[in-house]
């Protein structure tokens, strides 16, 4: 009986784990359910602010940017360094003046990445005056602190989020407040793909990593946008990182024939695990990879031939001196940088200085308003472009790095002719 | 052909979770704790390869089973020790709230950031036999699985403190009043945990280089699942169980069509499910046995 009380005891354990797995990465959800429910008072919320950041704007007083982030959990290794960088960007804003005659001031709370906590957090950045909300890279992990921030009216942003659904098309109407300064899952993939075929393939095998619908976007976005040149893409050899079948990976790839390119979107530690088995099964195929490629932290001993893009190379070499200067002020501050995601909160504020300086206020419809009309705006990290419909970056120049023989080095800048378009 | 390279890579994977569930299994066979812990023993070795990175080899391994058996020892003395007399169901949320609180310390000092251990990365390299490839680390996770496991065999079969062991499983009260010493029993299961786990942690490394604070976490639950498929009361036919899911997880990724898998785990877990269903006591255990080593 003790033993058979301990089976059930432990299927009961395995049913609550699996339930919360699958709530965990439920990425595919593109509607949020909440954001409906939340739309009315969202409205009602963003036409009070006006009145209130109205006032705020003739004061003197800080604009206040809010910071509901994760710097405990698994989203510290993005959240940290664009914290870091935003904080750089803030003081050289204030040092020159600050904004409409206002300093800024970036406050933060940690979310731990904890759903209450994340709530919690931004409510208590916005009853503490915060003009503006910056959340956490991962949108499921983010919602909580978004619904907050767009239904408070604020102008809701993300350093990272590399997906579509920062936008009204994952939170409806009130989603008109939020943006993400990542780089647009689809501009990545075409990106990708365009590099590819300006090196002279022709054929790929395109290998998405299942688990988030980011990976999955840059792979579709390449296989279209490799179509569409021309390219012929011989297989697609799909995995899910945390299930094990990385492991059988290598067998697949080798099963499916002979390609000139492999698209790999996944993420460490299972990237490891991916291109290690690759290699080691003796194909040396080039791989591309999208900015979850990016960082040495990662990588088997003596890779070659995988290029990534990303946001700034932090391997000494970036082309850009402003960006050379910044990692170095981060490196002063003890925060070094382990990928280029880091120069997105610089970005961030950027932007947000450049929509406050163009709206006249804080107003977050006024100042998403102008996040609409963006188009090449220039940042640190680049010109960056958002529309109506894609509220995350699109347009902007990436830096194409490639490792040899395990040292990673600058190639070339470039940018997507447009985002593929994905089904 | 292709059908014949599944089965290595199968029994590649396989062999590595057999590991991971024979330490599982020894544990539950002498306390009748299933420890959820058990995978951050592999992660604080891990860690510990990470730390000793550029040390030779031999000293990196022996620094991580003293970390791992030190790290062993203290979960036994201090979070479970206490809970002698508990009910099973106390003393799993304790193993649950010790993986948790190790998980969250080593997220605190090194990130959720991965670390790379660089260790034996040459068992990744492969020989061929006409088109099939087969990894060193293959034949090794098979011979040292399977040493290990006739190892511990003859350890509980042949030896005073491997009798002690299975006296305790049987009935610890009545061991103790033939003079058994509980402590030391208990004390001799989790030290063999740690070499295990540590056993595991070497063979997984070359594979799986980073570490990071979930790295024992999503091998233990799986190796689990194998233990209580296999038959939790024998460390064989834990070891067992850990070796099935291992390949048939290996097999379903292999024989799934393209699409489909996404479907990987709700096709495992109905796996499990329909083993459950028609062999609950354990796939390998005989439906007669019960809790004994």
């Amino acid at each position: 009986m003790r033993r058979r009380a301990l089976v059930r005891l432990i299927a009961a354990v395995g049913v609550v784990a699996l339930f919360a797995a699958a709530c965990g990465d439920d990425d595919d959800d593109a509607t949020g359910g909440e954001a409906d429910t939340s739309a009315t008072s969202a409205t009602t919320a963003a036409s009070g602010a006006t009145d209130t950041s109205a006032t705020a704007a003739a004061s003197t007083d800080p604009i206040v940017i809010g910071a509901a982030i994760d710097l405990t959990g698994n989203m510290a290794p993005f959240d940290g360094p664009a914290l870091a960088a935003a904080q750089i960007t803030v003081d050289t804003v204030n040092a020159a003046g600050g904004v409409l005659g206002r300093q800024l001031e970036l406050r933060f709370v940690d979310t731990a990445l904890d759903p209450a906590e994340t709530k919690a957090a931004a409510l208590d950045l916005i009853q503490g005056g915060a003009d503006v909300l910056l959340t956490t890279c991962d949108v499921d992990f983010a919602t909580p602190a978004i619904q907050e921030g767009i239904s408070a009216g604020l102008l809701t942003i993300a350093p990272c989020i590399g997906t579509d659904q920062m936008g009204p098309s994952r939170f409806g109407e009130p989603g008109r407040l939020a943006f993400s300064i990542g780089n647009l899952a689809q501009d990545e993939g075409a990106v990708l793909a365009e590099y590819a075929i300006a090196q002279g393939h022709s054929s790929a095998i395109v290998v998405p990593d299942n688990l988030l619908v980011y990976f999955q976007n840059v792979c579709q976005a390449f296989t279209a946008r490799f179509e569409e040149l021309g390219g012929e893409v011989i297989a697609e050899e799909g995995f899910a990182s945390f299930d094990g079948s990385v492991n059988n990976l290598a067998t697949a790839v080798s099963q499916a024939g002979e390609a000139d390119v492999i698209a790999l979107c996944t993420f460490p530690p299972d990237i490891s695990i991916a291109v290690g088995g690759i290699r080691d099964a003796g194909i040396d195929t080039p791989i591309f990879s999208p900015w979850s490629g990016d960082g040495n932290f990662w990588i088997p001993e003596g890779l070659s031939d995988f290029t990534f893009s990303t946001y700034a190379s932090v391997f000494g070499d970036d082309p850009s001196a402003e960006m050379n200067g910044l990692i170095a002020a981060m490196e002063d501050a003890g925060s070094a940088p382990a990928t280029g995601g880091f120069v997105t909160g610089a970005a961030a504020i950027e932007a947000i200085v450049a929509a406050i300086e163009a709206a006249g206020s804080t107003d977050g419809a006024a100042l998403a308003a102008e996040f609409e009309s963006f188009s090449g705006l220039p940042t640190i990290s680049g010109n960056i472009s958002f529309s109506p419909e894609l509220h995350t970056v699109f347009g902007r120049e990436y830096r194409m790095m490639t490792f040899q023989d395990g040292v990673a080095t600058f190639g070339e800048l470039l940018a997507a002719t447009s985002p593929a378009v994905i089904s | 052909m292709k059908y014949v390279q599944y089965l290595i890579d199968a029994i590649a994977l396989g062999s590595l979770y057999a590991l991971v569930a024979l330490g599982i299994g020894l544990v539950f066979g002498v306390m009748r704790i299933v420890n959820l812990a058990h995978g951050e023993l592999l992660m604080a070795g891990g860690y510990t390869l990470y730390e000793t990175n550029g040390w030779p080899a031999v000293l990196r391994v022996l620094t991580a089973l003293a970390v791992v058996i030190a790290v062993a020892l203290l979960m036994e003395r201090l979070a479970l020790r206490p809970l002698r007399r508990a009910s099973p169901t106390t003393t799993l949320v304790m193993t649950f709230a010790v993986s948790f609180l190790l998980r969250s310390i080593a997220q605190k000092r090194w990130s959720a950031q991965g670390k790379t251990m660089n260790l034996f990365t040459d068992l990744n390299q492969a020989f061929t036999i006409g088109e099939l490839r087969i990894k060193y680390l293959t034949i090794a996770a098979v011979v040292v699985g399977g040493v290990l496991l006739g190892a511990v065999t003859l350890f509980l079969d042949r030896t005073d403190l491997g009798l002690q062991m299975r006296a305790t499983a049987s009935d610890e009260r009545i061991a103790q009043a033939l003079g058994v010493r509980a402590n030391h029993v208990v004390v001799g299961a989790f030290v063999i945990a740690g070499v295990l786990a540590t056993a595991a942690l070497v063979l997984f490394a070359p594979q799986r280089p980073v570490v990071t604070p979930d790295f024992g976490l999503q091998i233990a639950i799986l190796a689990l699942v194998g233990v209580v498929v296999g038959g939790m009361d024998k460390p064989s036919s834990a070891t067992l169980g850990g070796f099935f899911i291992g390949f048939a997880n290996s097999m379903l990724f292999s024989l799934l069509p393209k699409g489909q898998r996404v479907f990987l785990d709700s096709a495992l877990y109905g796996l499990v499910i329909v083993v459950l269903l028609v062999r609950p006591s354990g796939l390998f255990q005989r439906e007669t046995v019960t809790s004994r080593l």
